[in-house]
């Protein structure tokens, strides 16, 4: 459903320029559960965003769904977004004036869905991540891992079938962040793809395909899916390569 | 898609700055529109018709200390003078100048004052003495009846024969002949009579504030005395210039003698509403003061708040959020906390209007100010933010996964 390729993204802030992706290509297929590892500055983050279509790539070509994204209007990004994209940020981003059922139901408004269906899906949801009670709570009322699980509640809402997360788990103790892992891998095995990036070898060992970004570069790891685990990270495969 | 309940909602969580400007939304529709009532009415004032081309016409007055002329011939030989002029129409010899402030008034009678006082009814009116050439001089139109002749102005120097015509403006024929039956009746100057010979449609007295500001009459009279005072009408492109030659003209004539006074009957009201030109300059400055904090009040929320919400609305994007929601979103917001202002900024300048009716004694405030007002600040506030709602537009949706 993902097809990159020779994608290149150059900042160019006043002095330095900095080439975060180079000829960077990828294919992911339907239904596919991604881990992206790879060192800080790396380009990880600037990829996902490519993919999300948050920000514009300098060079190569991106196809989502056969659909060329370089082709594509602001407003068409913004309708793709909201119809085939959930994002689960590493800082949650939830709203913070909004309670949680009004935080998941952003994207449903931006979708223009009626409100009865807004309220079934958002009931769905937030039932889904076990928070179905708290609707009516501010964002800064949950812990962190909770305050996620909403947050991956806002990204379920839309139904979409791509999901993307840079370092879900990031803000999270151990425990929750396997507590958020359980309910990505949930959705993945529903159907939805999902990209996520993190710095957490174990939660990458537990997706079945593996990529790792080095200076704006893809190495693949999907030969090791079904390595035994702790014998081969990602990180070692790199250095032998 | 207007989202206002959720915007309602998330303004009521953090409702400091939003209730701020709510009440300086208030205040401003409050003032502003009492202000520019109290404004159109001063300008409805200002600009009232008089009854005098007051840009045609100028006065001036003849102090003269030689002792070798005589007085009573003077003034005809300056106004002679003063016709040969290119430029001029018309002068004449009066004795208070309309519209400037100072003059003489009176109670007229429809009977005598004796000894018992006076029976009847009487009308205060504010009356200057002048020759025949005045009415024209001044500009107004007779409507009915005629100008004086030649032989009815008298000229002397002392009060011995009065005058016994007048020529009064309508106003005042009104009132002291409501049944519309004055013209060539007799009314009473103190036990001095005199017949109506002439109405004026219009022409001011010297007070234009003054409730008897339209009740004015001319008396056929000239005092042959060594201060003259003069008025002259000119065309109104020659007047400055005709202005200019006055002195060196009359002087040349005769110069033991000096001019004072020089001035445009314009600049002679302006002086006379000084007080009013200047409330009315403070009130446009207080209004446009009040307007503009009110608009960088909001500006400035807006900045702030766009500034506090950058991931959010970064956020928002990556969620889907088209650039014109965004700027909707701000737009949505502003207006609910205006209308809000609005409608609370109606009330209270009723209410104000009210007060400066009692307190002092302005017109009643004309409510259609309040909704003009209400509708021009409303315009200022969505002017207010479209700037940074625009820009706000213009957050990249990559800020929700750059900033943490
Ligand atoms: N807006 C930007 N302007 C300029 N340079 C940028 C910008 N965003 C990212 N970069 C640079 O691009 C490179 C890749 O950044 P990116 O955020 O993709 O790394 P990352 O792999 O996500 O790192 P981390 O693991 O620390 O999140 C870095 O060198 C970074 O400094
Ligand atoms: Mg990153």
């Amino acid at each position: 459903m993902l097809k990159m390729k020779n994608i290149n993204k150059v900042y160019q802030t006043e002095k330095v320029q900095t080439h975060a992706l180079r000829d960077f290509s990828l294919d992911v297929e339907e239904g596919e559960f991604i881990a992206v590892t790879g060192p800080s500055g790396s380009g990880k983050t600037t990829f996902l965003n490519i993919a999300g279509m948050l920000e514009p790539f300098t060079k190569g070509q991106y196809l989502l769904d056969d659909v060329d994204v370089g082709t594509l209007s602001d407003n068409q990004r913004a309708d793709l977004r909201n119809q085939k994209i959930g994002f689960i940020f590493q800082g949650f981003n939830l709203i913070p004036d909004l309670n949680l059922y009004e935080n998941v139901e952003v994207p449903l408004r931006y979708r223009g869905i009626k409100s009865a269906e807004r309220k079934r899906r958002i009931e769905n949801c937030l039932e889904k991540v076990g928070l179905a009670s708290r609707a009516k709570h501010l964002p800064q009322q949950l812990s962190g891992g909770q305050q996620q699980r909403v947050a991956i509640a806002r990204a379920l809402a839309g139904e979409p079938r791509f999901l993307l997360a840079d370092e879900p788990t990031g803000n999270l103790d151990s425990l929750m962040a396997r507590q958020v892992m359980e309910l990505l891998e949930d959705i993945n095995r529903e159907g939805a793809t999902i990209i996520m990036v993190t710095h957490d070898a174990e939660l990458a060992r537990r997706a079945p395909r593996n990529i790792q970004v080095v200076d704006g570069q893809l190495a693949d790891f999907t030969l090791y899916q079904s390595r035994p685990s702790g014998v081969v990270t990602p990180a070692n495969v790199a250095v032998e390569a | 898609m207007l989202e206002i309940k959720p915007i309602f909602n998330a303004m009521r969580r953090s409702k400091v700055g939003a209730f701020m400007l709510l009440i300086q939304i208030a205040i401003t529709t409050a003032i502003v529109s009492n202000a520019a009532f109290i404004i159109y009415d001063r300008l409805q004032y200002l600009q009232q018709e008089t009854g005098y081309p007051e840009d045609e016409i100028f006065h001036f007055a003849v102090l003269t200390f030689g002792k070798d002329r005589n007085l009573s011939q003077q003034f005809e030989e300056t106004e002679t003078t003063l016709r040969n002029l290119p430029g001029v129409i018309n002068a004449a010899a009066i004795q208070e100048v309309p519209l400037s402030g100072s003059g003489s008034a009176s109670s007229f009678g429809i009977n005598p004052t004796t000894e018992q006082g006076r029976e009847g009814l009487e009308v205060t009116a504010a009356y200057t003495f002048g020759d025949e050439h005045a009415i024209d001089t001044l500009g107004v139109k007779i409507i009915a009846g005629r100008n004086f002749e030649q032989d009815e102005v008298i000229v002397a120097e002392n009060n011995d024969v009065m005058p016994n015509v007048s020529i009064v403006s309508q106003s005042f024929l009104d009132e002291i002949y409501p049944n519309g039956d004055g013209l060539g009746q007799t009314i009473y100057l103190g036990d001095m009579p005199m017949t109506i010979v002439g109405v004026v449609d219009k022409m001011k007295g010297p007070w234009l504030r003054a409730s008897i500001a339209d009740n004015f009459l001319i008396i056929p009279f000239v005092s042959a005395d060594n201060f003259q005072r003069m008025v002259v009408r000119t065309e109104a492109s020659q007047r400055a210039a005709v202005m200019r030659q006055i002195e060196d003209t009359l002087l040349a004539e005769y110069d033991k003698r000096v001019i004072v006074g020089l001035q445009g009957l314009d600049e002679s009201k302006r002086e006379y509403n000084a007080s009013d030109i200047l409330m009315l300059r403070m009130l446009v400055v207080l209004i446009t003061v009040l307007v503009l904090i009110t608009a960088l009040g909001i500006f400035g929320l807006t900045v702030f708040n766009i500034n506090k919400r950058t991931r959010q609305i970064g956020t928002r994007r990556a969620l889907g959020a088209r650039k014109s929601d965004i700027v909707r979103y701000f737009i949505v917001e502003n207006s609910m906390i205006c209308i809000a202002g609005l409608l609370i900024g109606s009330i209270a300048a009723v209410y104000m209007g009210q007060a400066l009716l009692e307190l002092y004694s302005l017109p009643a405030l004309d409510h259609n100010y309040v909704a003009i007002t209400a509708a021009f600040v409303f315009v200022v506030s969505i002017l207010s933010v479209l700037i940074p709602a625009n820009r706000a537009a213009k957050i990249s949706p990559s800020v929700a996964t750059r900033s943490i």
